[in-house]
Formats: C-alpha cells, sequence, structure tokens
C-alpha cells in the first residue's frame, strides 16, 4: 500500500511542479501581453488595413527596404500569418524572397511587439523568462533580437532571391 | 419603382457575408440603428436599392418589412439582436461574431466592417464597374435634387431621414469617440481571444512537459546534452545547420511548437547558469533555422503567387536556409558581445 501511495504522490508532484510553472506564466506574462496586444491591436484598428497596404508598397522597390522595412510593417500592422499576403504587391520573382525575410522576422519581432505573432511568442519568451529568472534585464536582448532579425531577414531575402534567380534560369 | 438587389461584402476587418439584398413590395425598408446619426452605409444602401430609410432611433418599423438592418455595434447587444430575428445585418464595426447573442450571427446573414465602397450591385460582376457606378451615384449626389428621376424617391427618403439632424459638433464629437471606442473594445476582444486560444493553451502544454522533465530527472540529461552545444559558437552553428536542413526543416517548422519547446527549455538552462546568458541572442537564431520552412506554400499562395514560382520557391528558401541558418547564428553571436 506504501509503495501504491509513494507512486501516486511522484506522479502528482510531476504536475505541482508544471502547476507551478503554469501560475508563475499566467502571472508574470499575460497581463502585460494582453495590455500590449490591446493597445497595439487597437492602432492597427484605427490606421486601417488600406492605409497601411498603402504605405507598404512604397517600400517594395529596392532589396533594402523590400527585405527589412516592408517585412516589417506587414508584421506589425497584419501580423503572422496574414502580413504574408502584403506579397502580392511584388513582382512573382521576389515572392519567394520575400516569404523567407518575412518568415526570418516573425520572431524576432515578437520581443518587442508581441502581438505581431501573438501564437508563437515562446521562442523568445522561452529564453527571455529563463534570463529573467536568472536576473538580468531584457530590454537589451529584445532589441538586439529586433535589429539582428531585420538583418537576418535582409539576408535571408538576397540569399534566397539569387538562390530563386539561379534555380529559375536553370530550369529554362 | 423597382428595386435593384445589391451585394454587401466585408471590410478588410470584417467578418461574415457577402449578403445579397433583394427587396420586395412588402421587405422595403432599411432599418439604420447608428445612434443620432445616419450611417453614410445605410443612406447608400436604401439609395442603391431603392429602398425606404427609416431610422431605428426615431421610429420602427414591423421587422417583416426590413430588409437589412445597419448597426454600428462595438459587439454587445445590436450586433446579434437583429440576426437573431432573422434580418439581415450589416455593422459598419469590425466586430466579428461575438457577444452574448454571438450563436445567431452567422455568415449568412452578417457582415462586418462595411463601409460604402462594399457596396455593388449584383448585376455587375468586376470591381471597376462597381466603383464607375459608385461614382455614378455621388456625381448624382452632388447634383442634389436634379438627380435622376428613377431615384428621386430614394433620395426624398433619405432626406426625410436627415431632416433636423444637422450634425452639430456635440454628436461628431460623441460618434468620434464612440467610434474609438468601439475599436478598443474590438482590439480587447481580439487580444482575450489570443491569449485563450493560442497563448494559454500553449502555456498549458509546456508547463506540463517541463513538469514532466525537471520532476523526471530528464531535464538533468538535457542540461548535460544540450546546455554544452548551446555554450560555444561552433555547437550553436551545428544546431542551426541541423535545423535547416532541407529535409528537416518543414518537419521541424509547423506551428514553430518545437522552437517553442526548445526555447522554453534551453529558458530553463539560462535560468539554472549552466548556459552563458551572453548566447541567449545566438541560441534564439540558432534553434531556429527552419522558422516558416512549413509553410512556405501556404505562404506564397497568401501573397498570391503563381503555381510556377511556389513550385521553385519552396526549394530556393529552403536550399537558402542551409546557409542562412548558420550565418544568422554567426551574425547574431557577433551583435551579443557586450550584452549582458
Amino acid at each position: 500500500m506504501d509503495i501504491i501511495t509513494n507512486i501516486a504522490q511522484g506522479f502528482i508532484g510531476w504536475f505541482t511542479t508544471g502547476g507551478e510553472t503554469f501560475t508563475g506564466w499566467v502571472t508574470n506574462i499575460i497581463p502585460q501581453i494582453v495590455c500590449l496586444l490591446t493597445f497595439m491591436n487597437s492602432i492597427i484598428k484605427l490606421v486601417g488595413e488600406e492605409k497601411v497596404e498603402r504605405t507598404a508598397q512604397k517600400f517594395t522597390k529596392y532589396a533594402l527596404l523590400r527585405y527589412t522595412i516592408f517585412p516589417m510593417l506587414a508584421l506589425l500592422f497584419l501580423a503572422n500569418p496574414m502580413g504574408y499576403s502584403l506579397g502580392r504587391f511584388l513582382d512573382e520573382k521576389y515572392k519567394p524572397a520575400y516569404f523567407d525575410a518575412f518568415a526570418a522576422f516573425a520572431h524576432p519581432v515578437t520581443g518587442l511587439f508581441p502581438h505581431a505573432n501573438a501564437g508563437e511568442l515562446f521562442v523568445y519568451m522561452g529564453i527571455a523568462q529563463g534570463l529573467q529568472q536568472a536576473g538580468y534585464e531584457l530590454g537589451g536582448l529584445a532589441v538586439r533580437y529586433f535589429i539582428v532579425g531585420l538583418i537576418v531577414a535582409l539576408f535571408r531575402g538576397v540569399i534566397t532571391e539569387k538562390i530563386y534567380f539561379h534555380l529559375t534560369k536553370a530550369d529554362d | 419603382m423597382a428595386y435593384r438587389n445589391i451585394k454587401i461584402t466585408k471590410g478588410s476587418a470584417g467578418f461574415g457575408g457577402p449578403l445579397i439584398i433583394e427587396p420586395t413590395e412588402t421587405r422595403n425598408k432599411v432599418l439604420c440603428v447608428t445612434g443620432q446619426t445616419i450611417s453614410p452605409v445605410a443612406k447608400k444602401i436604401a439609395e442603391m436599392t431603392g429602398c425606404e430609410l427609416v431610422d431605428g432611433f426615431k421610429t420602427t418599423v414591423p421587422d417583416d418589412q426590413v430588409a437589412v438592418a445597419v448597426v454600428n455595434c462595438g459587439g454587445t447587444a445590436r450586433c446579434g439582436v437583429y440576426p437573431r430575428k432573422h434580418i439581415m445585418t450589416v455593422n459598419v464595426e469590425p466586430v466579428g461574431a461575438v457577444g452574448p447573442l454571438a450563436q445567431y450571427i452567422t455568415e449568412d446573414i452578417y457582415v462586418s466592417d462595411v463601409s460604402e465602397k462594399n457596396l455593388s450591385y449584383t448585376d455587375e460582376t468586376n470591381a471597376s464597374a462597381a466603383k464607375s457606378a459608385a461614382e455614378e451615384l455621388e456625381a448624382a449626389d452632388a447634383a442634389g435634387d436634379n438627380g435622376p428621376k428613377t431615384k428621386d424617391q430614394a433620395k426624398a427618403d433619405v432626406a426625410a431621414a436627415q431632416e433636423g439632424q444637422k450634425q452639430n459638433l456635440v454628436t461628431r464629437i460623441g460618434v468620434g469617440v464612440g467610434h474609438v471606442v468601439n475599436k478598443f473594445f474590438a482590439a480587447g476582444r481580439d487580444s482575450i481571444d489570443m491569449v485563450i486560444r493560442n497563448i494559454l493553451p500553449f502555456m498549458a502544454f509546456t508547463s506540463t512537459l517541463l513538469g514532466i522533465i525537471s520532476a523526471s530527472g530528464l531535464g538533468n540529461v538535457i542540461a548535460n546534452t544540450i546546455s554544452p552545444f548551446c555554450s560555444t559558437l561552433p555547437g550553436m552553428i551545428f544546431i542551426s545547420f541541423i535545423c535547416g536542413l532541407p529535409f528537416l526543416s518543414p518537419i521541424l517548422g509547423p506551428g514553430a511548437v518545437i522552437a517553442q519547446v526548445v526555447g522554453t527549455l534551453l529558458g530553463a538552462e539560462f535560468a539554472k547558469g549552466n548556459i552563458p546568458a551572453q548566447y541567449a541572442l545566438p541560441a534564439l537564431f540558432a534553434i531556429d533555422a527552419q522558422v516558416g520552412c512549413d509553410f512556405i506554400p501556404v505562404g506564397l499562395s497568401l501573397g498570391e503567387a503563381e503555381p510556377d514560382t511556389i513550385e521553385m520557391g519552396v526549394p530556393a528558401v529552403l536550399y537558402s536556409r542551409v546557409i542562412t541558418g548558420p550565418l544568422a547564428v554567426v551574425i547574431a553571436y557577433f551583435f551579443s558581445i557586450g550584452m549582458y
């Protein structure tokens, strides 16, 4: 009987640890996220999709902007996954590269603007939470993640563009 | 006069529709329930269909005479009341199936975030034609009472409904504030929705997993195997290379679940000090070389790419990741210098 009791207690114990983690996340992360999400969602609704689309189109001409500012605006105002739809403003040959740049930035954006990809927060949040527990400030990480995200988006865009051009030429 | 059928589509942030409004001899009223002023959308619907415009705040009409109701509801009552009565409902606010009457708000009877440009005649097929028709109407509007005879009745109704309704400053401020408040309210609802549908379930699943891992001793195994990898630049480059392999990346991608779980596991190691804090930035890129790889065809078709583009675009992105995955880690590594 003791053995069974011990096993049962051990089994419950697994979930006590899980429960503590869960409570910690809910009380530490959710309140701030809710307010931030509400604020950003309000701004998006007030600005309106059409205005964003009109503005975003101005950034499609040069690779430097096409794979940085353009996906950034798409993420900030249309979020993941609808931001992919802005690809329709690009020439057909740039679409795969835009996809790659957008995807590359889809997680780096969440450090500062969680609303842009609220369903996939924990890539950043998982690591950030750990650092916070260890007593580090997160501001520096979030900003650097954002900046490096833009640089990586540009690299991915340019390199994928080259590879796509190469593949399609080989195909002809 | 003859009534015309119109089609109403949802706006960019809207829900439901498209609705086809088919007025008949008995069902020929546009009921506008938008507070102190008549919504321009209701006005336009009345003009286009030839229906009589009725201000729901001043008078009422029997439900069976209402062809369509126009509301500006932020998501509590009005948006559900009319669908519940089986009356076609147009909401000018971007509100979906929400509120206490959400169950009655269905796509076949309700459409939201509607503005004047979402209205078109059913017998016109392309957008430009609809637009020119709309312009024509506007021109007719500008011409005032001298507009085409066929629209006279509708216009008279509109004028009657507008009577005594000089938009004074107080009303305009009131409408403006209401509009903004509605948007904030809808934004709050979206946020809570997101938390309940996506964030909380992920937290539930991951915290359970973490609990089991740490309580069962598996945590120590991970700490001893993965942590050393993530404490060196070559180790992280290796991880990103693996994640970016073209035959693995689409499998690792879906919903970023794996990246999120790995991120959380690594977070626990950062918390314990098993991995030095300055490696956080490159680690974020190391575990994420596969981001979106499961989504390439869908993402490209969202961008209205041709099938040919998708066919060659998928391998282009996948191959690119083999190079850019490790490259991202290196860039992040240099940017992390001096962070902590």
